[in-house]
């Protein structure tokens, strides 16, 4: 890049614009290799690599065979990390906007001033008064980095750090908190399962740890002499998952839920539950008498008069036999799993009480809730008098329920003013002009903000809408944490540590906010004593080391030698004192603990009642305090039917938004590896394509291949039609992943984004839009 | 001697595609962009392949893995005018790229399509060519390039094996499709060894072979799927 102050930088250009290979100078010389181990971070699964370094070049990435998410393998992301690590379009410098926002128009700045811009803005905000308008949105990332960021914010006195991991196929953590009082993600341990009933849930193509998910399928189905696992994929389309699976099930789209409660009516009906587990370990299940003396409905009757299989047949699409079948299949092959996805919270809560009623909760083979690290906490830090003031302040999405982020209510709120508009925002892994539904809504917000500020290492939708771009390492080249677990629910710590030198001017956002700290001064600046995140990281890591329990990475051997030693109570880890053990998680990528302690009750069942709640007291509690007691039914779970977009007969089909393998959220689209194999199962690659049956195509005469407009009442995208059998007749499919307006030169103005369509019904507990709700209609383009 | 073969169980298989951007990274296979992929262009030396049979809502599809097959008796070697590709001693079907003069006889002989030609010189951006993989060569404009069960890793495993002095054993050399598959569906030895994984499982009541009844022989296996 070279200086070049001044001068305008392009990023894109054309698509063949680059030099011939081979190259007259010394490149592809055979050199000394080494294999550095890491954590791969293509996406949130956690898995340990090793990446061939020759040269100062890393050319290969291979699975870490000591690290246990993976145990060796990958998945078609993970390879592809290279092309992420050496993308030709990644920013290489930090950047100041000149043009107008959107436009794309940048300037490279030093580092110097980069501080200096933002910690001005900042001390500004602090003088007048305005601390609390200093908004981070932060994306999918995991450890101490949002730690970091807690703190900062807290030292400066803003309350608003706001969580927008929007993603519908995400574990159902609103159902995991309704039930078990829970705010985080469940371990399903599908290895040890005898039957999966999958409620729309990618499993096979977009889990949020895709390795060992895979992994656990290929042992679900064939690592047990004589069992194979069954497996019942319940969606609206012919998704991978439903391929492999043994049945597919086709019902109308977002109606999961409520095929949920009509099983669980099947099983109560036919006397098919866990009795003793009901009894001894649930809440809510029968009806029951309050403290006060009221009566209140339970789950039982409730399921019993509501949800008769002739109503949910009629909802759902699904023949009467077939739900019967199933409740059957799902109740005698035990231990069974009913797995959800990121649905309305209560019909999340309706899967996730099927397995309640199973008792399968914390037992091998269902729903487990890993411990987390045992991490030492960052010393306590001290608020000065605006801080204090700041943090007292209302948060802008008003933050409330559930969960207490609500992105579309900031996005709403910075638009009307009300509480108060942002003054700064930072953009921390996120891209929500890209990845949430109604992208529109949070281009118009971020034209409202004075300075947005990104820390994208790539010219990403929401980067080319900021005012300051400080990229950030890719992966590949930064110190981080990784705490994981894995679907038997161990605690597992993957150490990410640089293969290569950074290799362009780039600073790890940890290692900046911490100078930002520093330039601040005062309270904040000794709220921060340290150097740089490895140094955070280490701190907080002497937790681990004096927790004496687990072990750093080990064989398949180790895992059972410790388990058995520390049954017996004792830890002989394969370390004696801190420089060992933080010498051994270098070498062998991570530590982690093989042991589940089933019963521990009061980790497992955090609810009011410390039991399985059929009827959320905790969702109770949160509600009552703002819009006092609500009806009984809206404790247990329920059918929430939901409002529509677009009314039937001018948009007569479904949109089913779906996930690939390949590209799942778009955050790897310039990676043309895995552009090359983005729709396999149609030999679709580089575009967008919407699915349709091809009965119902001929009878619009569109023909396979033909481009046409796919329109909903939000707007409309031109794609390519291709004729799918598994696609339902009145339900279209568009892939989630292209169609990105900035970015690199393989992602740039290829296909179309179909989150454009949709986004009118928010939820009103997550406040995020809801799924299978929009109606489209297709003409010829 | 060694006969190398590999088994695909179809039951552990989850059509994640980790084989194909496996085979991409270690066989640095040219990227080809959309406009010449939309005149199925590509290169894969592995694919997956769909098979959707039925109509809704009575649909049965498969997902299959496709590498070249190493038959023990290839179509595409009698074709070849120039003797440019070959089956040697441990059946392993390998092409001499310079050789090679891109008539496409083979291709389109080889009835699993495992073959594929190069459209384009292949090209690299600059920040990109020093990640390129220093074990197998880079193919020019012009000519076929296929599955070659990672030779390149036979190569090496053997160097290492002379180098400490000992035997080759079969669990010294894996592709690197084998190696990455997050389902262990893939297994990969010596079919020559009745005792090996591959030889036990093409034994199986579930194993079955491509387009059999051609005589091709192939040395890739499947298992199918279900009980």
């Amino acid at each position: 890049m070279g200086g070049g102050a001044g001068a305008a930088i392009a990023l894109g250009g054309g698509f063949w614009k680059w030099s011939q290979f081979p190259p007259a100078e010394k490149s592809n010389v055979p050199g000394v290799e080494r294999w550095i181990p890491t954590v791969c971070g293509q996406c949130t699964g956690g898995c340990g690599i090793l990446v061939r370094v020759i040269d100062g070049w890393a050319v290969n990435i291979a699975g870490n065979p000591l690290h246990p998410v993976n145990r060796g393998t990958l998945c078609p992301k993970g390879i592809a990390g290279l092309q992420g690590l050496y993308d030709p379009d990644r920013i290489r410098s930090p950047l100041k906007r000149i043009g107008k926002r959107g436009e794309g128009r940048y300037q490279p700045i030093t580092w110097e001033e980069a501080l200096h811009l933002v910690s001005e803005s900042l001390k500004d905000l602090r003088q007048k008064g305005e601390a609390h308008h200093l908004v981070v949105l932060g994306g999918r990332y995991r450890g101490l980095m949002r730690s970091l960021w807690d703190r900062f914010l807290n030292s400066f006195g803003s309350p608003n750090y706001i969580d927008n991991q929007f993603r519908w196929e995400e574990p159902p953590v609103e159902g995991l908190f309704l039930t078990q009082g829970i705010h985080d993600l469940p371990a399903y341990d599908i290895e040890n399962a005898q039957y999966i009933l999958s409620f729309g849930s990618g499993i096979l193509e977009s889990p949020w740890s895709p390795v060992q998910m895979l992994r656990g399928y290929g042992h679900f189905r064939r690592g047990r002499p004589g069992i194979r696992g069954r497996l019942v994929q319940i969606e609206s389309r012919l998704s991978f998952t439903g391929i492999k699976a043994d049945e597919w099930v086709p019902v109308q789209p977002g109606t999961e839920g409520i095929l949920a409660l009509g099983i669980a009516h099947m099983i109560i009906k036919e006397g098919l539950y866990h009795k003793e587990f009901i009894s001894g370990q649930t809440f809510g299940f029968e009806s029951w008498t309050g403290p006060d003396g009221r009566e209140h409905l339970g789950f039982k009757e409730f399921v019993l008069s509501e949800y008769e299989p002739t109503v949910v047949s009629k909802r759902t699409g699904v023949p009467i036999d077939l739900l019967i079948r199933l409740a059957r299949e799902f109740s005698s092959n035990q231990p069974s799993l009913a797995i959800g996805y990121r649905d309305r919270p209560f019909h999340q809560m309706a899967v996730a009480a099927l397995n309640g009623l199973m008792g399968n909760i914390d037992v091998s083979g269902g729903v487990l809730i890993p411990r987390s690290i045992p991490y030492q906490s960052l010393p306590p830090l001290k608020e000065d008098a605006i801080a204090q003031r700041g943090n007292s302040q209302k948060r802008i999405d008003e933050g409330k329920g559930i969960s207490v982020n609500h992105p579309y209510l900031f996005a709403r709120n910075t638009l009307s003013g009300k509480p108060y508009k942002p003054k700064v925002l930072f953009l921390y892994y996120t891209n929500p002009l890209f990845s949430n539904p109604d992208p529109g809504l949070f281009s118009k917000a971020l034209q409202e903000i004075p300075l947005v500020v990104s820390f994208s290492p790539y010219m990403d939708d929401s980067a080319q809408f900021s005012d300051l771009i400080l990229p950030d390492h890719t992966p590949l080249e930064r110190w981080q944490d990784d705490p994981v677990f894995l679907n038997n629910g161990f605690p597992v710590l993957g150490i990410r540590q640089p293969v290569i030198p950074p290799l362009y001017r780039t600073k790890a956002t940890g290692d900046f906010l911490l100078a930002l700290a520093r330039s601040l001064g005062g309270q904040i600046q000794k709220a921060f004593p340290w150097n740089d995140f490895k140094e955070v990281m280490m701190v907080s890591l002497k937790g681990v080391f004096e927790a004496k329990r687990g072990d750093t990475f080990g064989l398949q051997f180790d895992e059972a030698w410790t388990r058995l030693l520390q049954r017996g109570g004792w830890s002989v880890p394969s370390y004696k004192n801190f420089e060992e053990f933080s010498k051994l998680l270098l070498e062998k990528g991570g530590w982690w603990d093989p042991v589940y302690d089933f019963g521990e009750r009061d980790r497992v069942f955090r609810t009011p009642s410390r039991k399985f709640e059929f009827y959320s007291q905790g969702w109770k509690k949160a509600r009552s305090s703002s819009s006092g007691e609500g009806k009984d039914s809206s404790f247990l779970p329920h059918w929430e039917e939901s409002k529509e977009s677009g009314n039937e007969k001018e948009y007569p089909f479904h949109l089913h938004v779906f996930r690939t393998m390949s590209l799942t959220g778009g955050r790897n689209a310039n990676q043309p590896w895995l552009q090359a194999m983005a729709g396999q199962h149609l030999f679709e690659k580089w575009k967008t394509w919407v699915e349709i049956n091809p009965v119902t195509a001929k009878r619009m005469s569109i023909s396979d291949g033909d481009w046409v407009w796919v329109e909903s009442p939000r707007g409309k995208v031109r794609v390519k039609a291709r004729l799918y059998k598994g696609a339902m007749p009145d339900v279209v499919n568009i892939p989630f992943g292209q169609g990105h307006a900035s970015g690199g030169r393989w992602s740039k103005g290829l296909g179309q984004n179909p989150y454009r369509l949709i986004g009118d019904d928010l939820d009103p507990i997550t406040g995020y839009p809801t799924h299978g709700t929009t109606r489209v209609k297709v003409y010829k383009a | 001697m060694h006969k190398w073969g590999m088994v695909i169980d179809l039951d552990r298989c989850s059509g994640c595609q980790t084989c194909m951007a496996a085979c991409h990274a270690e066989n640095n296979i040219a990227i080809i962009g959309p406009e010449e992929s939309a005149m199925g262009r590509t290169i894969h030396w592995i694919e997956l392949l769909p098979y959707i049979e039925g109509e809704y809502p009575h649909i049965k599809a498969r997902l299959l893995p496709r590498p070249c097959m190493h038959c023990e008796h290839p179509a595409c070697i009698k074709v070849c005018p120039v003797g440019a590709t070959y089956v040697n001693e441990e059946g392993l079907v390998g092409i001499v790229y310079s050789r090679c003069i891109g008539c496409r006889y083979c291709t389109t002989a080889c009835p699993y399509t495992v073959r594929s030609f190069n459209w384009y010189e292949p090209r690299w951006p600059k920040e990109m060519k020093g990640s390129l993989n220093r074990d197998v060569s880079i193919r020019g404009k012009g000519v076929v390039e296929k599955c070659s069960f990672c030779h390149h890793r036979l190569l090496k495993a053997r160097e290492r094996a002379k180098a400490e002095k000992r035997e080759l054993l079969s669990e010294d050399y894996i592709p690197a499709c084998v190696q990455a598959c997050p389902s262990n569906a893939m297994y990969f030895g010596d079919l020559n060894d009745p005792f090996s994984t591959v030889s036990i499982l093409s034994r199986e009541r579930r194993a079955f072979k491509l387009l059999e009844d051609l005589g091709t022989e192939p040395k890739v296996i499947y298992l199918s799927e279900g009980m």
